[in-house]
């Protein structure tokens, strides 16, 4: 019998040369313990099998029944994975230690990455691991988010999508059970939130049932599946297979890792009505001391971010140090100070508040706004710039005033009564002489004023923190073990 | 009495714990599994594929079935009736059932146990396939052999080479399902 007649293809290559220990010692790596390796190292395998050692593959040798038993261990290989499907949230210098001694470029990227996106979820590395760090974010996000009607809302979303999949032909008592699944995740988080539950693990062991979850990431597949049959010609240009064709062996299949393409479709078609971001933050050895980040959604204002980290081959979840919060309700003294209220009183302030602003150390916390030197900041004694009341200011949703978004890098906004001020401003003499005068909130502040503005707690979410990640002079909150005993 | 006793001596206690804190989890797999079968079964019985039977064994269990194909006209199988056995996992449909031909079949994918090469029963599996995919899937193998990857190489050659003698070879090789039961 020639070598070439021997069927070879009908092997898949995941499970080409089952491990053995007799008739060839040492031949096979004890390494062989990992499917990964199958894939990368089989051409070369393969070619040294043909081209040198033709011998060790001289089948006759084998007797009918090796053959079957080595084809069963085949038929049943599976690559040995420790760990959860998905893992509680974890400190990311897992990561950097695991990188710390090899690349530079990687043990940069990575240690770096611990202080920015200081926690992580690994995700078992099964071939569903982009799936599952997508469904499984998506599902935080809307627990993190406590919104009742956003999840009833998105409930409803997911499971008019199963339109799509009667579209593309699927029968209902096929895809029934999986859209059960995830509708049993949706109640499970309805639940949580009404019951006030904090803790999300109900969330985390849904998904590391692996029956269960199965179900859900089969849901999530088909979607993206129809989604992409429906819409052919997003996807088509990026694909070396017809659409159709793509799907059945790279969406559908139970097993198989999430491509680019199939991970761009999943957002489109699943994730992204939903509102939320997705960022991928992509770990190579590419140039630069960080991951590169990639977005997949369009960029806009996002009440939720689910973060990927990507390693070849890999996904898994990432969590920047403070849950993203909305940034809009967030109500501030800054924003106060800098907002042109039209309700403003003028009668109820008599006195002038610009001098005294400017002698509260540390007030100025954006240094483009004031602080070191190079103030715009007009010393002009009738600046509008005030620190209002609570009274006045929180009656006011922030939502109805239409707030002016405030980028990070801009200067602050012009004073806008410098050219024209309103009759009450100009009637009133500058003042700045008078003492301070300024009408304190029992609840903030204590008589000492000039020292005890609370500045950092109502600035904590605000881009003109220092330690918000959005301002230009972003430096990350280092905590030390002893500073927070004293 | 012995028997007990190596037991709970020489089991590794990891793994005793192990079968006991999935003992749930099992029992919830197994229904969903029945859950989808029946459902399946509901729908060959609601609208049955032409060619093609599937039910499951009298033993009242539900994991295995046996079917029977029969083979498309104008190929070296028409007439003949094929089959098959079903044997499903516990994690099904999210791994494929294992099947078998019962019939003794010659055919470029099948090999002489009855075993099938067939990408969708295996990396290809997807938990949208179902006993009804598979039989149409299998039944049109019977006329359109996927010789690039063969179970059967000598079939795989004269499938293209010597059609006569192929059909012979089949029709050698059949035996009717009385005659094998």
């Amino acid at each position: 019998m020639s070598l070439s007649g021997i069927p070879w293809n009908h092997f898949d290559p995941l499970n080409h040369f089952p491990p053995r220990q007799d008739s060839t010692p040492g031949f096979y790596p004890q390494y062989l313990s990992s499917s990964a390796f199958f894939g990368h190292a089989l051409p070369q395998l393969s070619s040294v099998l043909y081209a040198e050692s033709p011998a060790y593959f001289n089948m006759n040798a084998l007797s009918a029944e090796e053959m079957e038993r080595f084809q069963k261990l085949s038929n049943e290989f599976e690559a040995e994975l420790p760990g959860p499907l998905v893992s509680p949230k974890q400190s990311s210098n897992t990561v950097a230690l695991e990188y710390a001694n090899s690349d530079p470029t990687f043990a940069t990227k990575t240690s770096a990455l611990a202080v920015t996106h200081p926690f992580m979820r690994i995700m078992k590395g099964d071939g569903n691991c982009g799936w599952r760090a997508i469904a499984f974010g998506y599902f935080e996000s809307l627990l993190n988010l406590r919104n009742p009607l956003q999840v009833h809302q998105e409930h409803e979303r997911i499971k008019s999508l199963n339109v799509l999949l009667q579209q593309v032909g699927q029968e209902e008592h096929i895809y029934g059970i999986f859209v059960e699944a995830t509708e049993e995740i949706f109640t499970q988080i309805s639940e949580a939130i009404q019951r006030g539950v904090r803790d999300d693990q109900f969330l985390v062991d849904a998904f590391n049932d692996e029956y269960n979850s199965s179900a859900i990431l089969c849901h999530f597949r088909f979607l993206t599946s129809a989604w992409m049959r429906l819409n052919p010609h997003r996807y088509q240009a990026f694909l070396s297979l017809p659409v159709d064709q793509y799907c059945a062996s790279r969406i559908d299949p139970t097993k198989t890792e999430i491509d680019e393409v199939g991970l761009q479709a999943l957002v489109d078609g699943v994730i992204d009505a939903s509102g939320f971001a997705v960022e991928i933050l992509y770990l190579d050895r590419s140039e630069g001391t960080a991951v590169t980040p990639h977005q997949l959604t369009q960029s806009r204002p996002t009440a939720a971010t689910i973060r990927l980290l990507y390693r070849p081959g890999h996904y898994d979840l990432l969590y920047q140090p403070e849950p993203t919060v909305n940034m809009e309700p967030v109500v501030n003294y800054q924003y106060a100070m800098t907002s042109n209220y039209p309700a403003w009183d003028q009668g109820t302030l008599p006195f002038d508040v610009g001098s005294i602003s400017m002698s509260i150390p540390n007030l100025m916390v954006d240094p483009s706004f004031g602080g070191l030197g190079a103030s715009p900041m007009p010393a002009d004694p009738s600046s509008p710039f005030r620190v209002s009341s609570p009274q006045e200011m929180y009656p006011q949703p922030p939502m109805s005033t239409p707030p002016p978004p405030m980028p990070v890098a801009s200067p602050p906004p012009p004073p806008p009564r410098m050219s024209a001020p309103p009759p009450p401003m100009s009637s009133l003499p500058p003042r700045s002489t008078d003492g301070p005068q300024i009408r304190l909130n029992p609840l903030v502040m204590k008589p000492n004023l000039s020292h005890s503005l609370p500045v950092t707690t109502p600035f904590k979410n605000s881009p003109y923190n220092q330690a918000h990640f959005q301002n230009q002079d972003f430096e990350p909150i280092h905590w030390a073990p002893h500073e927070s005993r004293k | 009495m012995d028997y007990a006793m190596e037991d709970t001596q020489n089991a590794a206690p990891e793994a005793r714990e192990s079968s006991k804190l999935s003992s749930g989890a099992q029992k919830n797999d197994t229904q969903s599994v029945t859950k989808r079968l029946q459902a399946e079964l509901m729908q060959l019985m609601l609208s049955p594929s032409p060619g093609t039977s599937a039910f499951p064994d009298a033993d009242g269990n539900l994991l295995s079935w046996t079917a029977t194909i029969t083979g498309p006209t104008e190929t070296p199988y028409e007439g003949l009736t094929f089959k098959l056995s079903f044997t499903f996992p516990n994690n099904y449909p999210y791994a494929p059932p294992t099947v078998l031909f019962k019939t003794p079949i010659y055919h470029p994918n099948f090999d002489f146990s009855g075993r099938i090469c067939l990408d969708i029963l295996g990396e290809k599996w997807s938990a949208v396939y179902n006993v009804q995919s598979v039989l149409l899937s299998l039944q049109s193998l019977l006329g359109e052999p996927n010789n690039a990857s063969p179970l059967n190489a000598q079939a795989a050659e004269l499938w293209d080479t010597d059609k006569e003698e192929f059909k012979r070879l089949v029709l050698s090789r059949h035996r009717d399902i009385e005659e094998i039961e």
